[in-house]
């Protein structure tokens, strides 16, 4: 057993990262039609460059992500300290209703916000990605930072309130700078959600407003170059750096006092 | 030793809206969650109620044309049969791909946790989970340079045996499944991991001094502890799968027609918005049933 | 330093009472344990002292204020917790100060409060340093610094020791001890170890299922305990029950107890409560009370030596006798005990 499971971890690993690092070799190579042998070249990073539907589609998901990272934590946060520190009828029914976003197959909340959308004039593009999108991001955030919560002990906003603060007062200079961490936490995750994002994306954009993406679906529906693995490398490499981040970030301070 | 202010201080008690009567909690909960929810209705719950309402629509409301309302989106499967074979398509796919994920997944859980430490074992689950949180469609399209024709396994195969053909399955329902496992089986190492690390080493001991073998311990002490972890991971890989449009187009080009293709299609290319509506509702019923059936493991077996 | 008062405080959770009618003083300056099992109410009595909880009736007041419809953060007091509560992520002088600076005490003026308060928990120059960086015993005491830098009206500790190891722990309970007396604060202690009750308090006060069964100073709960659960909670104790005849009682078997104290009507049954250590062993015929019994077991604990005995009725009883010449008795041996009329308490049931 021993040696047995680090061998199938590795090749679980191996299985999880072949396809994803061949196609980003791929995006190093010369041939137009990813034919072997392999030749280092970076003209499809140069090809990017050019390419001012990626590049716009790009500039597009940040400036979204970025949005939706703010709106989604300042929100999910507010609901997050609701959440986790008051007790009221209907809180369970208020939590569970944070459960239809990521559990509900994007596919129909795509469809029914394209609908929405398109019955109450809302349209498409800009405004209704990043609807949907801070929506999406929301119950992440409340996760992250209630998990957050979980770690503060409710004694210490005892303990400044039996100094002297108010409830309020406790929470601003207790218990909010040691969310911090989470909050940040948060606010990377939604970018990072915000930035992966594609199948609502896909029904909330125009020919005039794409995400990224939705851009690189389009071009592979049409027939693919390794321009494609170039800017999917890039967007890869985005992705997990922030996660990186975030899970160095968001891993629990020692919050609790030593015993 | 006399300190006026302190004492004088002390006498007064802590400054602060002592006497002012504070606000009922109410107002405060109320004020911090109104913003999050009601972002939330308008962009889940009032577009799916929407949706419902369209799907009893017999045409897309366009322009000044009257809206007659119908039950004949939802008698679909029945007028025509070709979506009942689709949707067996897909709840197929969904098993298989869930099998593969439940039973890969729970081993390599079961490896981390029995036979990584400390570090190491961060180290493994995060590279292990890295993936499932990057992009989907960016890694659908990884598994397109591997499968196709003179793609990375044939280059492999040409590797050993020059001469011998392809054996790329790309455009195939196998592409589909292998497409959709990948995705989703972090997602299931990751709550069997949680259900297994529960488990107190102690009970694994006790089983092996009373003469356990390694499958009596596997079958009847892990897997029944992780269950919750299992069946957690199996609903939330399953709901998503059948729901699929993406990896069954990239991976399974015309062979990949599934119920998530055909309601994209309403959407996009033949422009039958009810009958969408009416096929994503049914898929949502599916979805809800499944959800509801297994409410109760859920709640005990997921993240949060 | 001002007393505090409860009055007919009760408080429901639900269908159970978790505090019944409760009606008592606490004098300036001095220092009361609430003791009593985990569910006796005395962790909510006091926190209905504290704020954190309103009673559903009676009032609470703290030198002459009514306080009860006052919150937490009105009712200056100084409060200690099991955990610490330490803030994390301030330094220790800003944690002390934490107080001091929301009653308006700001810079220099405070500054000089934390050195002295520190001072006094003998942590002297610690102020820079972190939580984190603490010790178990130093993280206490400098929620201790804390809690008394802003000279509070009365001083409510819960648990603060349990998370202490028993060296630890003792030590602690002498720096409380000097503490409190040096400056004078009226200090209400919950705890469920009673040898720490005994020890710090000058008032115990005995909780059972949400009423105070007794109060009073430790020597006189001890020996003259008034209940049944009071007798078996603090220490151990051996029960005799019997029928009040002629000034004395008969027991079941026909022996007859002396007791000081004073006994209910004739004629009435009475339970009496008499400690193990307050028995010997009889080498001969005696004046005092005597029972024989039979030894079942024997523990030999170092400096006690605690028996376990049978009468011949089937009455268990404990003997605890110090450890004087190193003879330790036998299984099966059959002992006369003895005892003092005094030491005979009659007890409520």
């Amino acid at each position: 057993m021993k040696t047995l499971g680090p061998i199938y971890l590795i090749a679980i690993l191996i299985f999880l990262y072949t396809p994803i690092l061949v196609m980003m070799a791929m995006g190093f190579n010369a041939s137009p039609l990813y034919e072997l042998p392999f030749h280092f070249s970076l003209q499809w990073y140069n090809a990017l460059w050019d390419n001012s539907i990626l590049l716009t589609a790009g500039l597009n998901s940040l400036v979204i992500a970025s949005i939706t990272a703010v709106l989604a934590t300042a929100l999910g946060t507010m609901a997050s300290v609701a959440l986790s520190r008051r007790t009221f009828r209907g809180r369970s029914l208020l939590q569970l209703m944070l459960l239809p976003p990521i559990a509900i197959p994007w596919l129909i909340t795509g469809t029914a916000m394209l609908i929405f959308f398109y019955w109450t004039g809302i349209g498409r593009g800009m405004h209704a990605l990043l609807i949907g999108h801070v929506a999406l991001a929301i119950p992440y955030v409340v996760l992250v930072v209630g998990t957050g919560f979980k770690t503060i002990r409710a004694d210490l906003e005892e303990a400044a309130m039996s100094l002297g603060s108010t409830p309020v007062h406790a929470f601003f200079s207790v218990t909010l700078p040691l969310l911090y961490p989470s909050i940040l936490g948060a606010a990377l995750f939604a970018f990072a959600v915000s930035l992966d994002q594609f199948v609502i994306s896909y029904f909330l954009a125009t020919p005039g407003y794409t995400t990224l993406p939705v851009q690189i679906y389009s071009s592979i529906r049409k027939g693919f170059t390794p321009e494609i693995n170039a800017i999917s490398t890039v967007l890869l490499l985005g992705s997990m750096t922030i996660i990186l981040i975030f899970a160095r970030f968001a891993k629990p301070g020692d919050t609790s006092d030593k015993r | 030793m006399q300190n006026d202010r302190l004492t004088s201080a002390s006498e007064r008690g802590p400054s602060g809206p002592r006497s002012r009567r504070p606000l009922p909690p109410w107002v405060s909960t109320t004020a911090l969650l109104l913003p999050t929810y009601g972002w939330l209705t308008l962009a889940v719950f009032l577009p799916l109620l929407t949706m419902f309402v369209f799907s009893f629509m017999s045409a897309t409301p366009m322009g000044k044309a009257p809206i007659v309302f119908t039950l004949k989106q939802y008698r679909a499967f029945i007028d025509q049969p070709y979506l009942v074979g689709i949707g067996i398509t897909s709840l197929l796919i969904g098993f298989w791909t869930t099998l593969f994920c439940a039973v890969l997944g729970f081993l390599a859980a079961v490896a981390l946790v029995r036979s990584t430490f400390g570090k190491t074992r961060e180290m493994l689950l995060i590279l292990i989970l890295l993936p499932f949180w990057t992009n989907g469609l960016v890694r659908v399209f990884s598994w397109t340079m591997v499968l196709r024709e003179n793609g990375f396994l044939d280059s492999l195969l040409h590797m050993i045996a020059p001469d011998a053909g392809s054996i790329g399955f790309l455009y195939t329902r196998y592409a589909v499944v292998v497409g959709l496992v990948h995705g989703y089986l972090p997602y299931m190492i990751l709550t069997c991991y949680i259900a297994l690390v529960a488990i107190d080493d102690a009970i694994i001991e006790a089983a092996s001094s009373l003469g356990a073998r390694w499958w009596t311990i596997l079958f009847k002490i892990l897997v029944p502890l992780a269950a919750p972890g299992l069946i957690s991971g199996a609903v939330l890989i399953f709901i998503p799968v059948i729901g699929s449009f993406m990896e069954p187009r990239i991976l399974g080009g015309r062979v990949g027609v599934t119920m998530g293709t055909v309601i994209e299609d309403q959407f996009t290319q033949a422009f039958n918005w009810p009958l969408g509506a009416s096929l994503s509702f049914t898929l949502l019923a599916v979805v809800l049933a499944i959800f509801a059936t297994f409410s109760g493991v859920l709640r005990r077996g997921t993240v949060a | 330093m001002t007393n505090v008062k409860v009055n007919s405080v009760a408080k429901t959770y639900g269908t159970t009472p978790v505090l019944s009618d409760i009606t008592t003083e606490f004098p300036e300056g001095s220092f009361t344990s609430l003791l009593g099992p985990s569910g006796s109410g005395k962790t909510t009595l006091l926190r209905i002292i504290a704020g954190f909880i309103k009673p559903d009736q009676g009032a609470v007041t703290i030198g002459n204020n009514d306080v009860t419809h006052i919150p937490v953060w009105g009712r200056n007091i100084g409060m200690m917790f099991q955990s610490y509560a330490l803030f994390p992520h301030m330094t220790i002088a800003q944690n002390v100060a934490f107080g001091l600076e929301r009653r308006g005490i700001k810079g220099a003026a405070a500054r000089k409060e934390v050195d002295r308060a520190l001072e006094m928990v003998r942590l002297p120059g610690f102020g820079d340093r972190t939580p984190k960086q603490l010790s178990g015993g130093q993280q206490q005491r400098v929620a201790l610094a804390r809690a008394i830098v802003i000279k509070p009206s009365v001083l409510l500790l819960d648990e603060p020791l349990s998370a202490l190891d028993r060296r630890l722990r003792q030590e602690m309970q002498v720096e409380l001890l000097r503490i409190q007396r040096e400056s004078g604060l009226t200090t209400i202690f919950v705890t469920h170890d009673q040898e720490e009750a005994l020890t710090l308090s000058d008032k115990v006060a005995i909780l059972d299922k949400g009423r105070i069964v007794q109060i009073g100073e430790p020597e006189t709960v001890y020996e003259r305990p008034l209940t049944r659960f009071a007798a078996e909670f603090l220490g151990d104790s051996n029960f005799l029950t019997g029928t009040v005849e002629n000034g004395a009682v008969r027991l079941a078997d026909g022996t007859v107890v002396q007791t000081t104290a004073t006994l209910p009507a004739s004629g009435s049954n009475v339970t009496l409560a008499v400690r193990p250590e307050k028995m010997s062993i009889a080498s001969g015929p005696t004046d005092g009370n005597g029972l024989t019994a039979r030894i079942t077991t024997v523990i030999y604990a170092g400096p006690v030596l605690s028996y376990l005995l049978e009468t011949a009725d089937g009455l268990p009883l404990k003997l605890f006798a110090q450890n004087r010449d190193g003879k330790v008795l036998s299984d099966g041996d059959t002992i006369t005990l003895t005892w003092a009329a005094e030491h005979t308490v009659p007890v409520a049931d």
